[in-house]
Formats: structure tokens, C-alpha cells, sequence
């Protein structure tokens, strides 16, 4: 099972790591972004998500998908096959 | 009714595993008299008379055996004992030294034989982990100053300077790496261990093995938030399946007997192990709180009694300690001080 599809997160934002026992927290946009890596959504589809929930352009959208995603990388949270 | 003794009631800034495994038992399905033995009249379990009935003063361990055994005697001849639990490292050698003699006594005990009490030593780690296939530190054991220095040199600062069995400190450069090494040197004598500084996340076990490879469950954790003195005041559960894998097979590698906790940092996704203890940690009762009684486990192996195996707990259950206080007579003091028990 990928590191990713482990994590215990709620709907609030509380993510927990079963295997470090590290908790994070992130808002509804790294909310909506974790999940759908979860589901294993590609990039593409995460950008239309982001424009369609949070009503933003695809540049704005796509500099906060590009940020997120280094963020878990950064955490171990996300290797690079899931991207 | 069984009547067991237990050490490491001293409840204090630096607690002992006493309390927890008290607590334990109490909570199990045995009916048990927990007894305390205790070092000083001011260890905090002798008044907790809702967890330790009773309590005796002990001799200390650099006293000898003999006098350990005659102590022991004398409870199980005026009051009954049927099994000890010692949870102390410095009783630790004399208790499993005399396992069979306590045998004989019918006071039974459940504890690692002498070879395995040895895998502790710092300079045993690396056959441990070779067999478990965990990565250790790099380690130098040293015997001199000038060993120390070429140590230093070749794993460069920060280092940690480490006694074979107890102490450990961080050192940030030659001047507190001697000062360290002369402070162990001169409590602890040689060797003394120089490791390269690992850091990571502070993962730990505790499990009871039962002394044919097999064992009666096992609880991972992380330690939250660690007091200035290193002791966890909260902590979580955890399900890495690398440290939980290695752990069974050190256990079976190994055939450990008895309590255990293993002390490891991840890094990388890498399992490095920093410390075998070969008793019950201080939160031993985090187990207890989430279903797996180790320390009833432990009392039923040493009963010769059947002992549940099943250790299937959540990731994520959260573990605090806090401090509270009571009020008692100054009478179970002066019982305490004058006649040792009370």
C-alpha cells in the first residue's frame, strides 16, 4: 500500500501518519488535493477539480497544486510514483 | 488470589515501570495483590494503597544476593508472594542470576536468560541488527582518550557519547564529547561508545516474548512530547510494519524472554536500533490502555497459566500522563521508615 493511501485523514483536515505517528493539518484546498491523489486522479483532473471548487484560474490553481505536492514530498508523504 | 511483587514503584520525575504494571494487573482478569518493592520510604507507589497493598523496603542490589533472596523469603514466608515482576535495571543481573533458586522457592518469575540480557550492551547492536535487518548508528568503541579523539574525527560532530549499559549524551564538540567520555569513564568505566548522531523519528516497542520465539504481543509508539529528562508525557500509537516485522524477528531470532522495549529512530524509510531495555518501559500501561495487558500476560506466562496472544490495536490512540497528588497519614511513613513495610 502506497505511503499516501495509509494516511488516516478526516474530513476537517487532520491527517495521521500510522507509520511515524506524525499528524499534519491542511485546509480544504490541500484537503481536496490529497484526496484526489488518493484516488489516484492525474494532475490534469486535480487542476479542474481546484478551477471548479475554488472558482481560480488554471495558474493560480496549478502554482498551489505544484507548492502542495512538494510539501508532501518534503514530508515523505508522497513519492514520486504517485505524481 | 495471587500475590506479586513488583519494583519501580518510585513514581516520580523519572518514573519507574512499577505503577504501570500495578495498574495493569489490576485492570486484568486475575485477581491480584500487588505487592511493592520499594528502595526508599519516600517512593510514591508505597502510599498508593489503591494500587500496591503492600510494601516492602528492599536492600540495594550492590548489597548482593543474599540478602535479595532473604528479603524475598521473609515476604513469601510472612505474607505470601507468588511471582515477581522487576522492572529496575540494576536489579535486573541478580534476579535473572537467581531465577531458578526463586523457582525452587515457588516464586516464579518470567525473565531473559543471562545471554540475552547481554544483546543490551551497546556493543552487541550491530550482531542484533545484522541479524534483524535493522541499521544501527555508526558505532566506535573506545577504550582511551585518544580513541575518542580519532572517533570524533572520523564520524565528526555531533556525536553521541554513550555508557555500555546507561547514559547517553549529545556532544557538539571535543571539549563536551571529553568532559562526557570522563563522566561515564568514571561512573560506568570501559568501554565507552561513540555513535554517529541519527536524526529522525523516535519510534519504540514494547512486547513480551515467551522464550520459544514466539510472543504474547507487541505495541508500537511514538513519543510525542518527552519531559527534560527524556520520559514520554505523550505519545501515539503507531503501525510501521518494518519496526513491528523487525521486532518479531529479533524475538525469534533471539527466543527473548520476558518483558522488552526497543528503542529505534526512522530515517529515510531506514530502521536504525538504539537501545534494547530488558524490562517494561515506564508508559508500559499505554498497552494495557489500548487491549494488549502485557504485564498480565507476562504474570500468566511466569504462572504457567495460558496466556492470550492477540495484539490487533488502532494506529492513533493517544497516550498522557499527568501529575495529581493526595493526602495520607504520616502513620504509613512511620510504619514504612521503622519496620520497612507497611
Amino acid at each position: 500500500m502506497s505511503k499516501l493511501n495509509r494516511l488516516a485523514i478526516n474530513e476537517e483536515g487532520f491527517i495521521f501518519d500510522p507509520d511515524t505517528g506524525n499528524s499534519f493539518t491542511v485546509n480544504q484546498t490541500g484537503l481536496l488535493i490529497i484526496k484526489a491523489l488518493k484516488e489516484n486522479k492525474t494532475e490534469k483532473e486535480i487542476l479542474e477539480l481546484l478551477k471548479e471548487e475554488f472558482e481560480v484560474e488554471e495558474k493560480e490553481a496549478q502554482r498551489d497544486l505544484i507548492d502542495f505536492m512538494e510539501q508532501l514530498k518534503l514530508y515523505g508523504l508522497l513519492e514520486d510514483k504517485n505524481v | 488470589m495471587y500475590k506479586v511483587a513488583v519494583s519501580g514503584i518510585n513514581a516520580v520525575d523519572n518514573p519507574g515501570p512499577g505503577i504501570g504494571i500495578a495498574k495493569s494487573l489490576k485492570e486484568s482478569d486475575l485477581e491480584v495483590m500487588v505487592l511493592g518493592l520499594a528502595y526508599d520510604a519516600m517512593e510514591p507507589g508505597i502510599y498508593m494503597k489503591w494500587l500496591i497493598d503492600k510494601s516492602y523496603i528492599m536492600p540495594y542490589p550492590s548489597k548482593g544476593e543474599n540478602l535479595l533472596i532473604e528479603r524475598l523469603l521473609y515476604i513469601k514466608n510472612n505474607f505470601g508472594l507468588d511471582a515477581v515482576i522487576p522492572a529496575l535495571d540494576a536489579e535486573l543481573p541478580l534476579f535473572i542470576k537467581n531465577a531458578s533458586l526463586l523457582e525452587n522457592y515457588e516464586i516464579k518469575t518470567f525473565l531473559p536468560t543471562n545471554d540475552q540480557f547481554k544483546l543490551r550492551g551497546k556493543d552487541k547492536l550491530p550482531e542484533v541488527a545484522d541479524k534483524i535487518g535493522v541499521k544501527i548508528p555508526k558505532t566506535k568503541v573506545i577504550t582511551s582518550y585518544e580513541e575518542l579523539i580519532e572517533a570524533t574525527e572520523k564520524l565528526g560532530f555531533p556525536v553521541m557519547i554513550k555508557g555500555l549499559f546507561y547514559k547517553a549524551y549529545k556532544a557538539y564538540n571535543i571539549s563536551q564529547a571529553t568532559s562526557y567520555f570522563n563522566s561515564i569513564v568514571e561512573e560506568w568505566g570501559y568501554p565507552v561508545i561513540v555513535q554517529e548522531l541519527i536524526s529522525g523519528e523516535e519510534i519504540n516497542v514494547v512486547g513480551v516474548g515467551d522464550g520459544e520465539g514466539g510472543h504474547f504481543g507487541l505495541l508500537g509508539i511514538k513519543k510525542l512530547w518527552i519531559t527534560s529528562l527524556g520520559k514520554i508525557w505523550t505519545g501515539v500509537t503507531i503501525k510501521n510494519e518494518k519496526l513491528l516485522s523487525a521486532t518479531e524477528k529479533f524475538i525469534s531470532e533471539f527466543h527473548w524472554k520476558g518483558a522488552f522495549e526497543f528503542e529505534c529512530i526512522t530515517k529515510d524509510n531506514e530502521i536504525y536500533l538504539i537501545e534494547i531495555n530488558p524490562r517494561f518501559p515506564a508508559w508500559v500501561y499505554f498497552a494495557t490502555g489500548v487491549g494488549i495487558n502485557l504485564p498480565a500476560r507476562l504474570l500468566k506466562a511466569a504462572l504457567g497459566l495460558e496466556v492470550e496472544r492477540d495484539w490487533n490495536y488502532e494506529p492513533g490512540k493517544f497516550y498522557i500522563r499527568f501529575t495529581d497528588d493526595f493526602v495520607t497519614d504520616i502513620s504509613e511513613f512511620q510504619k514504612i521508615t521503622l519496620k520497612g513495610e507497611c
